[in-house]
């Protein structure tokens, strides 16, 4: 499946190899098909019957889409309609919350994340979070900031992190305003800064996909340009899925759009998911055309 | 794992107030019913905009006819008062494009919205293109005015009168959002091009026939070929509906 999106940039850092979750084996693997046709190239996560509960409460039902490779996908959709439940099921967050389950597979090139192989911690290191506040350590330094994640998980040698920290940092967006600093706090930095600094600490242990819960809300509309800019420098180096409120913000940074709303049941669901150009000019369905145009929600 | 086999949209269990808290937390709210709301302000501004643009089209219907009776009665001032309009229809095309330019700036319109507004940009354009034909042919009929008539005038009152019943139709299809109407009544160019090409032909033999006719041949010859521009420029703002309509780029009379 051939991309229309920019190719990497000529001077993208070169990446490890990662190391991936073991194959699932064993009587609960993922059954061959959907594996196979998950890998089909291009496809980065493949949703399948997916249904997120808060105890008996379906949150999420029977969502089934595919996310595609390097590209950024945007969920848009009406307030609690499952949006942030379905992004932090992506990266298995969703379980930590008491009594939250999971039915059905998400799966990242062909494995099923929530096959009993996988561990949940080795998993956020391939798919990595920022949140909608920039929530930095508080009482680390900007350069612990980066290398935190790192420490933590294992991964580049501790001789390594300046390279990352730079790398990262520059990445980022943010080195050449803190290069001068990197042993200030991290919360000496400003709001947009600050997101930038979790974008860094999440691109520090190199994961292939990043999920982003609506990073500008908190933000003035200057910082939101420049986390939109940083988005679309990254992508073609990541897959990268952004929840948002902002629809203008959606339809300028992603190439497609998943819109998800709700019945009376009030469990959200997939209404239509397209290339963004579509949703926002002519799409399928007349929910999706009544929403993004602000005459329904 | 197993899969999800209730049927879809069946009312769940009222949220538990320990259920509401957490998703109040992940997802910031918690879900309320959908429901319509209506933007009354951006509809009110593309009301005002089509209100502009029919304005336009009774007006420009006027002139044709106009037009038409200068020709045919000789009547030099008729034909001035066409000439001289045009400049309000000039103005009504500058007031369109400045509320599509204030609405899609202040409004954010996507989808239908933008289209809608991008299709009624495009069709004041080409009213503003039809208005200039129609003058156009009432400079030929101010200067024909003095003449002894041609053969009729050669076809123009009729492909006046057909463009003049096309654009009406055109414009009742803008209103109401018809694609199907837009389609339907595009076919119509076709009769004004035939009566053109027989008016060419026509005024051809004319000419050849004494040197007398040539001078009111190339003026009606002229005149003949601004009304089959009318038709053409009726055509596009046809197509501009089905796009409006349908989002579809259409080539409705090729």
């Amino acid at each position: 499946m051939a991309l229309d999106t920019p190719v990497i940039a000529p001077d993208a850092p070169e990446r490890p190899a990662p190391t991936r979750p073991p194959a699932p084996t064993g009587p609960a693997a993922a059954p061959a098909p959907d594996g196979e046709a998950a890998r089909e190239p291009g496809i980065k996560l493949a949703i399948r019957d997916l249904d997120l509960f808060y105890g008996t409460f379906r949150a999420v039902r029977e969502v089934t889409m595919e996310i595609r490779a390097n590209e950024i996908t945007a969920i848009i959709g009406p307030s609690g309609c499952g949006k942030s439940t379905f992004l932090r099921s992506i990266n298995r967050m969703h379980e930590l919350t008491r009594n939250a389950t999971v039915r059905g597979q998400i799966l990242l090139d062909g494995t099923d994340i929530y096959a009993p192989s996988v561990d949940a911690v080795d998993l956020r290191r391939f798919v990595g979070m920022v949140f909608q506040r920039p929530n930095p350590f508080p009482t680390m330094s900007i350069y612990d900031n980066v290398v935190a994640g790192l420490r933590l998980g294992g991964g580049a040698a501790k001789a390594d992190y300046d390279e990352v920290v730079e790398r990262c940092l520059t990445g980022a967006g943010l080195w050449d305003e803190v290069k001068d600093k990197l042993r200030q706090g991290g919360t000496s930095l400003s709001g947009g800064q600050q997101q930038r600094l979790c974008i860094a600490r999440a691109m520090a242990v190199d994961p292939e996909v990043i999920l982003m819960d609506e990073p500008a809300s908190a933000l003035d509309p200057v910082a939101t340009l420049r986390i939109e800019e940083l988005m679309l420098e990254l992508r073609g180096r990541y897959t990268i899925v952004i929840v948002t409120h902002n629809m203008q913000q959606a339809s300028r940074v992603s190439d497609q759009t998943a819109f998800f709303s709700m019945n009376e049941d009030r469990a959200g669901y997939l209404v239509e998911m397209d290339r963004t150009a579509q949703i926002f000019t002519n799409p399928r369905e007349k929910l999706t055309e009544d929403y993004v145009s602000g005459r329904f929600g | 794992m197993n899969h999800a086999t209730e049927p879809a949209g069946r009312p769940q269990e009222p949220l538990d107030r320990a259920v509401e808290e957490i998703i109040a937390r992940v997802e910031g709210d918690i879900p309320e019913p959908m429901r319509s709301v209506p933007r009354l302000s951006l509809d009110r501004e593309e009301r005002m905009i089509k209100e502009i643009l029919l304005r336009m089209g009774s007006l420009i219907e006027e002139r044709i006819r106009l037009t038409i009776e200068a020709l045919e009665t000789h009547d030099a001032e008729k034909a001035l008062f066409v000439i001289v309009g045009d400049e309000e229809i000039n103005a009504l095309q500058l007031e369109a494009q400045d509320l599509v330019v204030l609405t899609i700036a202040t409004q954010a319109p996507v989808a239908r919205d933008l289209r809608y507004l991008l299709a009624l940009d495009r069709i004041g354009y080409e009213l503003e293109r039809v208005g200039d034909s129609i003058a156009n042919v009432a400079k030929r009929a101010k200067e024909l005015a003095p003449e002894a008539p041609l053969d009729g005038h050669v076809g123009i009152p009729e492909m006046g009168r057909l463009a003049a019943g096309f654009l009406a139709a055109t414009m009742r299809a803008m209103a109401d959002s018809d694609e199907a109407a837009a389609r339907e009544v595009s076919l119509r160019d076709d009769e004004i091009d035939d009566l053109y090409h027989r008016a060419a032909e026509r005024l051809v033999v004319l000419a050849k026939d004494a040197s007398a006719n040539v001078e009111r041949a190339m003026r009606l010859l002229i005149g003949a070929r601004y009304m089959e521009r009318v038709g053409d420029h009726v055509t596009n703002i046809a197509e501009e509906v089905v796009f409006l309509a349908s989002g579809k780029h259409e080539d409705l009379n090729p």
